[in-house]
């Protein structure tokens, strides 16, 4: 990959992570009733809202892959995938360090944590199966339509979980229309963070993906090579 | 048409002769409910119709996994998933009719598993078995439009056998949320009104993944 682009977006990235870090331990007011605690919230929505665009993502590569059969696609989608994943294990995480002082325990089967723990379970599928079939040549195929079918089924996990229950607070859109975020300082963080979640993810995205290139450049010249050993062997 | 009437055809005969999966389903489904029965005997034991549902749709999982993974090893035996895929026939086609036979042999488990249920869980053959019906019936129609995809996936790779489980439970926990919750208040002998929304959601559970794997199963099986 491009080498100045790589450094532009690790200093954007490092320079409003720092700005985040500082903005959520020293600039915002601590909220009233949670306490300290609360102040998780501004990296656990970041990485929540991440894990979604990047599986969002999947399934576009994916329908894009089945459509074009290029390899980009799915170079992007695996990498999408991946990174998404990570940011998906950080939502539940940080959730659960959350839940233990607020709720009283680290696990509760509220709709949003159910249905979180669904996705991580899908996409770990995902993974798997791109890990265990990664000598099958319709790989690339087999992980799009798997992709695709995983987000086809999301709306359904969140009516369906919903309707089975929900006590998670709705912070960013409450039931009466406004928003959970008092004070503007506390917005102005959030929007920190996100950008900083946002320019991480895209930096992680990138380099995974340029690194999957060049796997895939690397077995097409493999496969190159053992054609023209065999074809020197024939002879 | 023709294709379709053909690889059912070909399918349901297997079956009749080897009774094979069927066989296979039916047992699994036993030894789940004796599992269960066993395994919940602590908490209280075995009596009421919320334990029961459950431990219904816990039978149709596992049994569903173990039943569309022994689908998946008949085709692949012989090399008959490959005459398949070289035969004229419309990927569409070949998906319905093999998502047929899955249905009609998870149906004739299910039946089974139904009666197993009333006799280890302590209930009676009355009305309300008929309401489960349409319950299970939506039930066992996506789980095998869900798992004919996916086996088709698991069939053509190394280690498909545990990767067919990994991927299907996760994707069909809407409709296990929705079929327990059904199940159980068709049970309890509750309003229809109860069921409705949760039948709603099996439904639209069943058109996504009908949908889809109509649409996708010719990239699955496509040769290169």
């Amino acid at each position: 990959m491009n080498k100045s682009l790589n450094l532009a977006l690790g200093a954007l990235t490092g320079g409003l992570m720092v700005v985040a870090i500082y903005m959520v331990f020293e600039y915002v007011p601590t909220e009233a009733d949670q306490g300290i605690v609360q102040r998780i919230f501004y990296f656990h929505v970041p990485c929540a809202w991440v894990a979604f665009a990047a599986f969002g993502l999947v399934a576009i590569c994916g329908i894009f892959y089945l459509w074009l059969e290029s390899p980009i696609w799915d170079d992007l989608g695996y990498a999408a995938a991946e990174s998404g994943m990570v940011f998906c294990t950080l939502v539940l995480v940080t959730g659960s360090i959350w839940a233990k002082p607020i709720w009283g325990t680290w696990w509760t089967w509220d709709s949003r944590l159910t249905t979180t723990l669904i996705l991580w379970l899908l996409y770990g599928g995902y993974l798997l199966l791109r890990a265990m079939a990664d000598d099958t040549p319709q790989v690339a195929r087999f992980a799009a339509v798997v992709g695709i079918v995983a987000v086809a089924d999301v709306p359904v996990v969140v009516v369906s979980v919903r309707l089975w229950r929900t006590i998670h607070p709705a912070v960013l859109v409450t039931r009466e229309g406004g928003h959970g975020l008092e004070d503007p300082r506390m917005v102005a963080t959030l929007l920190v963070a996100l950008a900083a979640f946002t320019a991480l993810f895209v930096w992680l995205l990138i380099l995974r993906f340029a690194t999957l290139r060049m796997r895939t450049r690397i077995a097409k010249l493999a496969g190159e090579l053992n054609l023209a050993h065999a074809a020197a062997g024939d002879l | 048409m023709s294709g379709f009437v053909a690889v059912l055809r070909k399918d349901l005969r297997l079956e009749v002769r080897s009774g094979e999966s069927t066989i296979a389903l039916v047992a699994l489904s036993l030894l789940i409910l004796v599992v269960l029965v066993f395994a919940l005997d602590p908490v209280g034991g075995v009596r009421g119709a919320g334990i029961a549902a459950g431990a219904l749709w816990v039978a149709m999982i596992f049994a569903g996994v173990i039943g569309s993974t022994r689908a998946l090893h008949a085709e692949r035996d012989n090399g008959c998933i490959r005459a398949l895929i070289l035969s004229p026939l419309d990927r569409g086609a070949l998906y319905v009719a093999k998502l047929t036979a899955a249905f009609i042999f998870m149906a004739i488990a299910e039946t089974a598993a139904v009666v197993l249920m009333v006799l280890f869980f302590n209930l009676d053959f009355d009305a309300r078995l008929l309401r489960l019906a349409p319950v299970i019936a939506l039930g066992a129609l996506g789980f095998s439009a869900l798992s004919t995809l996916l086996a088709a996936i698991a069939g053509r790779i190394r280690a498909g056998d545990l990767l067919l489980p990994l991927l299907a439970v996760p994707m069909f926990v809407p409709a296990l949320i929705a079929g327990v919750k059904a199940s159980g208040a068709a049970l309890t002998g509750a309003p229809f009104g109860a069921i409705a929304q949760w039948l709603k959601i099996l439904v639209a559970f069943d058109v996504i993944f009908l949908a889809a794997g109509y649409l996708l199963f010719e990239h699955v099986v496509g040769e290169d």
